[in-house]
């Protein structure tokens, strides 16, 4: 599967940190942009260019454009008891804005909104969890998105242990901040759905589901449509949801909990806890010296981040590595941000069979991908060099031979009506064309093919005594190709004449070839005489094959081989049988087949023949 | 004693590191100025010279063939914070050459993202340098250059981080921290009560906080009023 994501050309590395690898980054070496002024500068470390997906850069722009003092949305004050924080929008706000700078309908500006809460452009003040916006009086907030915009498109790259870093220095501040009650806070999964929900999900899906589906199934539908979060795209979400079923509802704070990832974080950088410990006591102790309302804009802010960003269930439970495996990056996209669409749209509880069913595909979707992998690996390739070459050989070779490339002698029956061409091309022709005779010599498979070829190949062998080849070669041909129930029948008597120790013809084969085919001869069945069949035709072909080409047979053939004549042209426009208008290409001065003869047959010329 | 003193330094540049983190978190928002920029540089300028001292310090004992067990595995444990903690800090110098070069104070393309914070960080900067306060004097065109030097300070860094991996072999999954995994709660207590400004540990949003808050002005107001018709009552009979 191919991910949708563009494949944008790793450029190549122009700064001095590209020979050495770091243990503490995966081998994959950092790209960075060849552009000009930053050499050092803002090419993430790994992955993808600077350039962000224009989904991103589209709602950057609406982002700009809502801020701007004049035309901008309207901003309040958030009063707090005594700290007021300025820069908050309502959701009323902001959707009227979005209808009346872009002229959308209601249903549109909602889910735009809700598009830019859940990218972390916005972030809901009163209920950080729910990325969802509220045209109501629920104040937000514009939240600056660093480059760490960039940072969930490198979930599986080389910044991911540094990413990895800075998750566990955050959860270790939440735990310092709420005295270890991790418990308590970012579940996601205990929120009733409000009213609101179901009313918005249906006024937001036009398309016709079943009507089976509950509103959270639809809310799910329409995202994995209308828009790609993270390369997820249409097609490529294999598993259709079952409708949310109430039935057992599966809480998923055990998996997406922020305990539960603190534990497997310090499981896996166990080594550097001691400065995850540092870091987050210091950066508390660094943002006590700003005021009280700047310090909860800076939480709320990075605490949006993370719910944004948070690393995906689905690799959690499997407790697989976070690190990249870039064949199957597209896929994990896909199930990971879909699942994640899936938790925080719908704020409520997930039903266990589509949690099973996520599992089960990733489980054994990456058994079978390694499987294919690894068999892809063993296949034997061709270098193209070598490939490109035989197929210049074979167009050389065949040019001349082909119909549509250099015209066909006489005339193309499709284009004149006379099918002489048929005619002489004939299977069984007592004498066959020139071009014919000529493609015997490319291949001894084209020799056999050609029935004409094959007898005089027969009478060739006659002379050089050794005829019982072909004749056990076409019997087993025979055997291969024909009818079930003659088959015991056929192999016996294949055995009897070709292969049994006093036969008639006996036919030289190799000792092991005959034990085995002696053993396989108990149990016949068509391909039984296979190996023997392949034996002899490889001695034709290494051996007689060649000496055919060089005898007097062949030659002879050659000389006697027929070129026909281009049929003449009529000059009369009013004859029945209309002519085709133009030279045959055959005769052309560029055609390589050289047939001086055929140049006899030459066009024009007043006389018409009756 | 040279692991004293490495200690020292490496809680320092912690502190720096920590304290440039924070200052990055603002850029761009509404709350950036010159001053900022300026508290920036300084901060990282701090915190390389810590750097370049650490590294010099760490050095000679881990290439030190003859050193002991105990002693190596201690000087590979502050190697790691190290190293860390210097990709941390390279990590957010990147970051905040991007986001100085998109949010440019003066001739602004486009506005600053008006975030709702608003207050000075010169504190932060101040704690980094260890200093009792910050003078600004930067020119007009302050952020301008400091976005080229910065350009070159990252690839220096860059640098160090790649001839510290060549020079010095340390396997990091052989180090074992010494901090469990609730470590950070136990002496946070302490921390805290120690820390500047007293404010209390307990730090709750706001948002969830509005209505607690609102409830206990009430219940006061309340009581107040209680209490000043108590007081009539009693004048009046």
């Amino acid at each position: 599967m191919a991910p949708t994501r563009p494949q944008t050309p790793r450029p190549l590395r122009v700064n001095s940190r590209g020979a050495g690898l770091r243990p503490g980054r995966s081998g994959a070496g950092n790209p960075t942009l060849p552009a000009s002024a930053m050499a050092a500068g803002p090419a993430p470390l790994g992955g993808h260019p600077r350039a962000q997906k224009p989904h991103l850069s589209k709602m950057e722009r609406v982002v700009v454009s809502m801020q701007d003092p004049d035309q901008g949305v309207k901003m309040q004050s958030q009063r707090l008891l005594i700290t007021v924080i300025p820069h908050a929008v309502t959701g009323n706000d902001v959707v009227e804005w979005l209808i009346q700078k872009y002229c959308i309908a209601e249903d549109e500006a909602l889910h735009l909104g809700t598009l830019l809460v859940q990218h972390g452009y916005l972030y809901p003040l009163r209920d950080p969890r729910r990325l969802l916006l509220r045209p109501d009086e629920t104040p937000y907030r514009f939240q600056v998105r660093l480059n760490w915009e960039q940072t969930p498109y490198f979930w599986m790259s080389t910044l991911w242990p540094a990413a990895e870093l800075d998750y566990a220095i955050y959860l270790a501040k939440k735990n310092i901040r709420k005295q270890g009650a991790l418990v308590d806070h970012e579940k996601v999964g205990y929120h009733h759905p409000s009213p609101a929900t179901p009313a918005e999900s249906s006024q937001r899906n036009p398309s016709p589901t079943s009507g089976a589906h509950s509103p959270g199934s639809k809310l799910i539908q329409m995202h994995k449509h209308t828009h790609p979060i993270e390369g997820v795209s249409e097609g490529r979400w294999g598993v259709h949801p079952p409708e949310l079923g109430v039935g057992k509802s599966f809480p998923l704070e055990t998996f997406n909990h922020p305990q539960a990832h603190y534990d497997q974080l310090h499981r896996k950088i166990n080594h550097t806890w001691d400065l995850v410990v540092m870091q987050a006591r210091e950066q508390l102790r660094a943002a006590k010296q700003r005021r009280k309302g700047d310090r909860l804009v800076i939480a709320c802010q990075e605490q949006t981040y993370w719910l944004v960003n948070r690393p995906p269930v689905s690799l959690l439970l499997e407790g697989g590595s976070w690190t990249a495996e870039k064949s199957l990056q597209g896929q994990c996209v896909s199930l990971r941000c879909s699942l994640r669409t899936c938790l925080l749209t719908l704020g409520k509880d997930v039903s266990f069979e589509i949690l099973a069913k996520f599992l089960t595909k990733t489980v054994d979707f990456y058994k079978r991908r390694i499987e294919c992998c690894r068999k892809a690996l063993g296949r034997t390739r061709v270098k193209s060099s070598v490939c490109l070459e035989a197929y210049l050989k074979f167009s050389s070779q065949r040019g001349p031979h082909d119909p549509l490339l250099s015209g066909c002698l006489p005339s193309n029956p499709w284009v004149t009506d006379d099918d002489t061409y048929w005619a002489m091309n004939a299977p069984s022709v007592a004498v066959p064309t020139k071009l014919r005779v000529e493609q015997w010599a490319f291949s001894f498979r084209e020799l056999l093919e050609d029935p004409v070829g094959r007898a005089h190949f027969m009478d060739f062998l006659q002379t050089e005594f050794s005829a019982e080849n072909l004749s056990f070669w076409e019997a087993c041909e025979e055997l291969r190709h024909g009818g079930q129930a003659q088959v015991p029948a056929l192999v016996d008597a294949v055995y009897q004449q070709f292969l049994a120790p006093g036969a008639a013809r006996w036919v030289n084969i190799d000792s092991r070839t005959m034990e085995r085919t002696l053993e396989g001869l108990g149990r016949p069945h068509r391909h039984v005489l296979d190996d023997a069949q392949l034996h002899i035709y490889m001695l034709m072909k290494k051996d007689s094959y060649p000496r055919f080409l060089k005898s007097d047979l062949y030659k002879d053939l050659l000389a006697e081989a027929v070129v026909p004549l281009e049929t003449k042209r009529r000059v009369f426009p009013f004859m029945w049988k209309p002519r085709h208008s133009s030279p045959s290409l055959a005769l052309l001065p560029t055609s390589t087949s050289g047939e001086p003869e055929a140049a006899a047959g030459s066009p024009g010329g007043g006389d018409g023949e009756t | 004693m040279a692991k004293e003193e490495c200690k020292a330094l490496l809680d320092a540049l912690n502190k720096a590191t920590a304290c440039y983190h924070h200052l990055v978190l603002t850029i761009g928002g509404s709350a950036d100025s010159q001053n900022l920029r300026e508290e920036l540089q300084k901060t990282r300028q701090k915190a390389q010279e810590l750097a370049v001292a650490i590294r010099a310090r760490l050095t000679p004992p881990l290439r030190d063939r003859g050193l002991g067990a105990e002693e190596r595995a201690e000087f590979e444990r502050l190697w790691v914070a190290f190293s860390g903690c210097l990709e941390l800090l390279e990590a957010d110098m990147r970051r905040a050459l991007a986001l100085g070069t998109e949010f440019p104070l003066h001739a602004p393309r486009r506005p600053l993202v008006r975030t709702g914070v608003e207050g000075g960080a010169s504190g932060v900067a101040a704690r980094a340098l260890s200093a009792r306060s910050l003078r600004h004097e930067g020119e007009r065109d302050f952020d301008v250059e400091d976005l080229h030097q910065l350009e070159r300070e990252i690839l220096k860094v860059g640098e160090m981080i790649q001839d510290m991996e060549m020079k010095v072999n340390v396997p990091r999954w052989t180090v074992q921290a010494r901090q469990t995994a609730g470590a950070e709660l136990l002496s946070s207590a302490s921390a805290g009560v120690s820390s500047v400004g007293g404010v209390s540990v307990q730090q709750r949003m706001g948002p969830c906080d509005l209505s607690k808050a609102l409830a206990a002005t009430i219940f006061s107001a309340v009581l107040l009023a209680a209490v000043a018709l108590a007081v009539c009552v009693a004048k009046l009979s």
